[in-house]
């Protein structure tokens, strides 16, 4: 990249440097009185939207620009052709550009529609990204920005989920939610979907941190459109962020820097389920890069959805099985752990809000249930599976199976029947 | 000079007696058939042209209007094409008026004379007003199923001889016993599979309808094919019923014409929906359901269906019969089947276990989102196949656990529908909802257990409905004739599961 001739051009006059950039955190010129700092406020962030939408404009670009310049005097810079594109053609494009369009007007109409702004040195920029090594230069948001003071989780994983994986995000989303921790995920199909929903669920009932959806489109494209009411409801609830400008369509090419802002806003990240390659191992790829803990959810070793999760298993810190393990990681648990399934069951004792209650499975009473159980397995299993591995009439089987059911050992669904390690009471 | 012969025409799967009349007269050489032919029918002038003149009989050279009464019904098919020979041969005064007095005719005829096979020819005969009927040779057999005195003949000639009686009628080969019926698959065939022969078992004892869903190659139309043998024989009514419709469609009879074994229909999935349920055409031709009518419907690949094709079979499941309207006729066909669909879990075709699967919930929620709720919730037995083990497959299994034949089976089958028809009833599933208490009576376990899954949301009240009929079947099949148990009931939920499960989050919280 060689755009800093350009930036130092466009404000010759303003500091440079390191402490420069740590003191833009801190305050802005002294304001006469509120309105005078709203409306300045509104002028700023006008420019800094522009700026944004300047052809061919990069987040690096963005950083560096408006490291040394305010939004207003970058635009006024642009405009007059002294801040050029990096690169060497088309050095007057963004000011062609700039000439047509009236920022102020612009950006009011978006506000109106509740779209916001904030942007590299601004006061309300998210102070986890100031540090980060590829930050966005603007984000634009809906919703509100306060949902981000909470501790925050990544929740992320493969469009094509199984619903097994499904169901495991949104408990994942609705317990972290619970314990007060903010979701963050990608809005989309799937894992992503899935988490928000959990975590939609758990602040309904109240008392919950609300969860934070990075969007690759912009904040008012709905992306995935059968996902337009989660959307509603997480910028409802929460806050929905997007480098990208309002309007702006999800793009193939947006999703990786969509996920390195996941990576960044979050102090872990959850992959729930991810096929060998896909853009949930981006993300993780980009925390590994923020030093940010990547876990992952265990997954049957034989399933496709479960390839790359595992394999950040093998790699990483280690795995997640419910909220509590995330907790643990953050170091918000309040009972700390001394090992394994004692710790676990002395906190559901004690009635934790997670209270899972997990406890030994307790010993089927009938022999021929225990050989029931046994030729379960612990992948689901149909009855006529369970029938045939231990050879008995399925009436019988069946009628074993409720039995075993009622007693909280095996749960059925869609047919399927599997070994629950909660029962036993 | 005017002449009349009676014949008949077939609307959906009944005969109806029809007046063929003929006049010739002087006049420019014409010919004219009037009375609402169809296509088929108005060609039968030629055809019947070239069969008299092929026959060495003489066509008039004169006026000729055929009339087909009553005229307001609509006639097809070339079954006419003999009655009008035989009119305008009388007309004409080559035939005495007399011969044929008494007599119906059906056929058709070829450019050679020759008489050809019809369609329908067994509810044809059964509407003709006379006593005797002449028809092709190759129909005979099911004609005799309706008519007493049935003639038959090779071509247009050997008619004309035999009515005026310079020849005797050819004798029939008299059929003395039926044939046994063809055997169809045996069920020892299929290796393991416990649950799926359960199910087949107790759909065939109550006549449930049955949805079976495993991945390819699971065995699911390997069982589906067997159903049939495990169902009893039809009775002389029902056998009569659906050689009638099998006539009237033109499926091929059995040697012997009667059907006595149940018929098992398996339409591809590019089925038409008229294809399926009946109609189309002045004759109103039986669909596939009418076909399967005291047998089996199989759908293979349910989810392929389209689902408008699908949801028209709902009302016929329900009433056992469709009457299909058009708007100059409309028509009931009995539609009383045993349906047995099959289908994959998921457009992947995996083993359907949660997290085998590499399809996409948007594919899995639309694949299942084919075959509608209410079709659904018409199977009785919803019952998941598993691939079976390579032990089984290659039949290394303990020698004790050898397959059970479909002779055992049908004969528990046969057993069970007995008790089934002491309750008034020749099936499980025919039970009406309202007779449920008094005829299927709950134990106390049955009606605790029952209760339990209604409390806990996990059984609709219909759902229950349908649980206790086929968990009175279970019971039969056991031979236990008291209230139902509550092992009973639970084999009826297990055989009876969701097999579309909702994906949990797929659903944004309010």
């Amino acid at each position: 990249m060689t755009g800093s001739t350009g930036a130092q051009g466009a404000a010759p006059s303003s500091p440079a440097g390191g402490d420069a950039v740590e003191s833009r955190w801190a305050g802005k010129e002294v304001r006469g009185s509120q309105d005078a700092g709203d409306s300045w406020r509104a002028r700023e962030a006008a420019h800094a939207a522009a700026l944004a939408g300047l052809p061919g404009m990069g987040p690096a670009t963005l950083v560096r620009i408006l490291t040394g310049a305010s939004p207003s005097q970058a635009w006024q810079a642009v405009r007059r052709g002294v801040l050029t594109p990096p690169g060497r053609q088309g050095g007057d494009r963004w000011a062609a550009a700039a000439a047509r369009v009236e920022p102020e007007a612009w950006w009011e109409s978006q506000r109106r529609r509740g779209v916001e702004v904030t942007w590299w040195g601004d006061e309300s920029y998210p102070p986890v990204l100031r540090g980060d090594p590829s930050p966005p230069g603007v984000l634009f948001w809906a919703g509100s920005l306060h949902a981000l003071d909470r501790a925050r989780v990544a929740v992320v994983g493969t469009r094509s989920a199984t619903p097994e994986g499904m169901a495991v995000a949104y408990q994942l989303g609705r317990d972290l939610a619970a314990a007060g921790v903010c979701v963050v995920s990608g809005l989309a199909i799937g894992i992503d979907g899935a988490a928000h929903s959990g975590a939609l669920a758990a602040a309904a009932e109240g008392g919950a941190a609300a969860p934070v959806g990075v969007a690759a489109s912009g904040v008012d494209v709905p992306y995935p459109r059968r996902h337009a009411l989660l959307w509603k409801r997480v910028a409802a609830c929460g806050a929905i962020l997007s480098e990208n400008l309002p309007g702006r369509p999800a793009q193939a090419w947006r999703f990786p820097s969509r996920n390195r802002v996941i990576a960044g806003l979050s102090q872990m990240v959850v992959v729930v389920e991810s096929h060998a390659s896909g853009g949930s191992l981006i993300t993780a790829d980009a925390a590994i890069e923020r030093g940010v803990e990547v876990r992952a959810v265990p997954g049957p070793v034989r399933s496709p959805a479960s390839a790359g999760s595992n394999q950040l298993l093998y790699d990483g810190p280690g795995p997640v099985r419910d909220a509590r393990d995330v907790l643990d990681g953050l170091g918000l648990l309040t009972v700390a752990p001394a090992s394994g399934r004692d710790t676990r069951r002395a906190a559901s004792a004690r009635g934790s809000p997670l209270g899972a209650g997990r406890a030994l499975v307790a010993p089927p009473v009938d022999p021929d249930e225990a050989e029931v159980i046994e030729a379960m397995g612990w992948r689901p299993a149909t009855l006529g599976q369970v029938a045939e591995r231990c050879g008995r009439p399925p009436v019988r089987v069946a009628a074993m199976l409720e039995r075993l059911a009622q007693a909280g050992l095996v749960a059925e669904s869609g047919g399927w029947w599997s070994r629950r390690v909660g029962g036993g009471r | 000079m005017l002449a009349m012969v009676t014949s008949s025409t077939l609307i959906g799967v009944e005969g109806r007696a029809i007046a063929v009349e003929v006049h010739v007269s002087t006049g420019l050489p014409s010919f004219t058939i009037v009375g609402l032919p169809d296509a088929t029918c108005r060609e039968s002038r030629d055809r019947v042209r070239a069969a008299i003149l092929s026959s060495g009989l003489k066509w008039p050279q004169r006026r000729v209007t055929v009339n087909l009464a009553p005229t307001g019904v609509r006639k097809g098919g070339a079954g006419l094409d003999l009655p009008i020979a035989v009119a305008l041969l009388a007309a004409d005064e080559q035939l005495p008026a007399a011969a044929t007095a008494g007599c119906a005719f059906i056929g058709e005829l070829g450019l050679d004379g020759s008489l050809r096979p019809v369609a329908g020819a067994l509810p044809l005969a059964h509407a003709v007003s006379s006593s005797v009927v002449v028809l092709p040779a190759a129909c005979a057999a099911e004609a005799r199923l309706a008519a007493a005195d049935v003639r038959c003949a090779s071509s247009l000639g050997e008619v004309v001889d035999c009515l005026v009686g310079r020849r005797p009628w050819p004798q029939p080969a008299r059929a003395g016993r039926l044939p046994p019926p063809p055997v169809g698959p045996d069920l020892s065939d299929v290796r393991g599979q416990p649950l799926g022969r359960l199910a087949v078992e107790v759909a065939a004892a109550g006549r449930h309808h049955l949805l079976l869903v495993g991945p390819p190659g699971a065995g699911k139309t390997m069982l589906a094919e067997r159903l049939p043998g495990l169902l009893p024989s039809l009775t002389r009514e029902e056998a009569l019923e659906v050689t009638r419709i099998h006539s009237a469609a033109g499926v091929p009879l059995p040697e012997g014409a009667l059907v006595q074994r149940p018929p098992f229909r398996a339409p591809h999935h590019s089925a038409s929906p008229v294809s399926l349920v009946g109609g189309g055409g002045p004759q109103m031709r039986p669909g596939e359901l009418s076909c399967a009518h005291r047998g089996v419907l199989f759908l293979d690949e349910l989810g392929e269906f389209p689902a408008d094709v699908l949801d028209m079979l709902r009302e016929p499941l329900e009433e056992g019969q469709v009457l299909v309207c058009r708007a100059r006729a409309s028509v009931t066909f009995p539609a009383r089947v045993l349906l047995v669909a099959a289908m994959n879990p998921c457009p992947c075709g995996a083993e359907g276990g949660p997290g085998s699967c590499r399809c996409r919930d948007a594919i899995r929620t639309r694949y299942a989102a084919r075959v509608s709720g209410p079709l659904l919730d018409r199977f009785d037995l919803r019952v998941h196949v598993n691939r079976p083990d390579v032990g089984e497959l290659m039949g290394s299994a303990s020698p004790g656990s050898a397959a059970e034949p479909t002779a055992a089976v049908a004969e528990r089958v046969a057993a069970a529908r007995e008790l089934a028809r002491q309750r008034g009833y020749a099936a499980n599933a025919d039970i009406p909802g309202r007779l449920l208490d008094r005829l299927v009576p709950l134990g106390r376990g049955a009606e605790r257990m029952l209760e339990q899954r209604l409390r806990q949301g996990r059984l609709s009240a219909r759902g229950m409905h349908r649980a206790r009929r086929v968990a009175r079947t279970v019971a039969d099949l056991s031979g236990w004739p008291g209230p139902l148990r509550e092992e009973d009931v639970q084999a009826a939920l297990a055989l009876r599961s969701e097999v579309f499960p909702p994906i949990q989050g797929l659903e944004v919280p309010a």
